[in-house]
């Protein structure tokens, strides 16, 4: 019998393969290093203690600094995360807990997988429609709300993803000890997920933190000190979105200090909740 | 004599004893005490299938009780029963009684939790809760008793040297349980299940996932906890139920074609299907 009349031609195929596959990861970390690179380059410069420290100046005037922006942006991230986070978590253990089977869990995890594929601009001009025009203002509420929207499918999605890792014999033996429904999820299989949650909580708190389109008309944006969070409010993305199109050579630079100190919360995000993740493990 | 060819004959059993609506003659043969659990004409469903027909068993308080077929015969789905854990899953349908000391677990009045602690469970893959050791077993005793952190304590530490592993332990309370090995996790479980005193011990093949020494130990184990609980087991090892059971019941698709003394059953079983799954002729 013969067997080795093909080996070269398949040693061969699994040589381009491995060569093409590498060439296409090269490209796309290629791209990546450069973008990191240039944020960096470009946005080093702008970073000094007044850039953390002092309020924006008026165009071609030295000096001054992003606070307003840095505390918004925080502001606007924390209210979505309290907002989003709860109803994310809860939304994750019904689909996983309760609705598994049922034709309302099934419908709810459609709408739940639609509302994560939609335009994060669309979600802004919902709330713009909803929020912003009745009450007659754009405000950090607004822009909180849209941002919590958006987190909320992020967040119920991967909940239920890691509720549906627990093994169902610990289900079973939670109930076996005479455990209530509601204290084996709270005390035993949520506790079991606890990581996994947490990690896709810092995940979806990454990705607002970075969106802008949500905020353009919810928050707008501000050259103060916000006053209360009814009005709109200073933030780094749509200060990044104004200054990079203005013709001022500072207002430039500093969009470029504020999208690195985004990139590196992102950045640091992303590394916390992996090792959170592998703590886990 | 079987018991196949007494069931429903119930005209055997002394009117006093009708009382308690067991189901075999067979049992009043032995033991002069009312069955602990009595399981009377127990059909089971998952959605349309029919796995369990017509069950009828008595356990005997304080002894061993093993429930030994071929894989697939319903053993699992049978004792899933005793404790209502099948409720679990919505498709799942139990149709008949099951007494617990003469009252049905089905009725109204049975709280549920109740039942729960009183009838305890082990699992075929050990199940330790997402906390330190300490906490594994004071979780049911917190549960269902109101009682101090002294006493907790105390109880922790009765739980753990009653499952014999005390001693492999007592140093390292505050680990997570998940961190033992799987013999000790499977004794963490049953001290976890012994420490809220359940009246019945429910062993779903509790040493099918543990290695031959883990099993020696959970077998001496069982032995000496038969001496305050009335045990269940699942097991497809039939040297094991040989070895620590009082009595046996065979399954067979669903139907429990022999139920007697292990001895019995082992030695000299009345049904030819019996003898040939003993013997190893298929199974």
């Amino acid at each position: 019998m013969k067997t080795n009349t093909n080996m070269k031609r398949r040693e061969l195929t699994d040589l381009f393969i491995k060569i093409i596959s590498s060439i296409a990861a090269s490209i796309g970390i290629f791209f990546l290093l450069w973008i990191i690179f240039t944020v960096f380059q470009r946005g080093f410069a702008a970073l000094s203690i007044d850039f953390f420290t002092k309020l924006p100046t008026p165009p071609g005037m030295e000096g001054g600094g992003l606070v307003n922006a840095i505390t918004g942006t925080a502001i606007i991230t924390f209210l979505a995360t309290i907002i989003g986070v709860p109803v994310g978590v809860l939304t994750g253990i019904y689909l996983s807990e309760y609705g598994s089977h049922s034709r309302f869990g099934s419908l709810v995890r459609l709408v739940v997988n639609l509302t994560i594929g939609i335009p994060s601009i669309v979600v802004g001009l919902f709330v713009f429609a909803l929020v912003v025009i009745p009450t007659g203002n754009f405000s950090a509420w607004a822009g909180a709300l849209a941002q919590s929207i958006i987190m909320l499918p992020v967040i119920a999605r991967t909940s239920e993803d890691m509720l549906n890792l627990v093994p169902n014999e610990l289900r079973e033996a939670s109930l076996a000890i005479g455990m209530p429904k509601w204290r084996s999820i709270v005390s035993i299989i949520f506790r079991y997920s606890k990581s996994g949650i947490m990690t896709g909580v810092l995940l979806a708190v990454a990705r607002i933190s970075g969106e802008t389109a949500p905020l353009l008309f919810t928050v707008m944006n501000s050259q103060f000190w916000m006053k209360s969070l009814n009005e709109p409010i200073a933030n780094l993305t749509v200060t990044i979105y104004n200054y990079a199109m203005s013709p001022f050579d500072d207002w430039r630079q500093f969009a470029w200090g504020a999208s690195l100190l985004i990139t590196m919360v992102v950045l640091f995000l992303n590394i916390i909740a992996r090792m959170i993740l592998k703590e886990a493990k | 004599m079987s018991v196949v060819s007494l069931l429903h004959s119930k005209a055997s059993i002394p009117e006093e004893l009708q009382k308690n609506e067991a189901c075999l003659p067979l049992y009043y043969e032995h033991l002069n005490t009312p069955p602990k659990v009595s399981v009377c004409g127990l059909d089971f469903f998952y959605g349309e299938h029919q796995a369990l027909l017509d069950n009828d068993i008595d356990i005997a308080p304080n002894k061993v009780t093993a429930i030994i077929g071929p894989s697939g015969c319903g053993k699992s789905t049978h004792l899933r029963v005793y404790n209502r854990i099948f409720e679990l899953y919505k498709d799942q349908k139990a149709k008949g009684k099951v007494l617990l000391d003469g009252e049905n677990i089905f009725s109204s009045k049975i709280n549920i939790l109740e039942l729960r602690r009183k009838v305890g469970m082990i699992f075929q893959k050990p199940t330790p809760f997402p906390m330190s050791v300490f906490e594994n077993v004071a979780y049911g005793l917190k549960l269902h008793y109101a009682i101090s952190k002294s006493e907790i304590s105390i109880k922790v530490e009765e739980a753990l040297r009653r499952a014999a592993l005390w001693d492999e332990v007592k140093d390292m309370l505050s680990k997570p349980g998940m961190a033992l090995s799987g013999g000790q996790q499977q004794r963490l479980c049953v001290a976890r299940a012994i420490a809220v005193e359940p009246e019945v011990l429910l062993m779903d093949e509790p040493t099918s996932a543990i290695d031959p020494v883990a099993t020696l130990k959970i077998e001496e184990l069982i032995d000496s906890l038969k001496q305050k609980f009335t045990i269940v087991i699942v097991t497809h090892n039939m040297q094991q139920a040989a070895r620590i059971s009082d009595f046996t019941a065979f399954f067979y698709k669903g139907k429990i074609v022999e139920f007697d003394k292990t001895k019995k059953i082992f030695t000299n079983p009345a049904q030819k299907k019996t003898e040939e799954y003993i013997t190893g002729r298929f199974g």
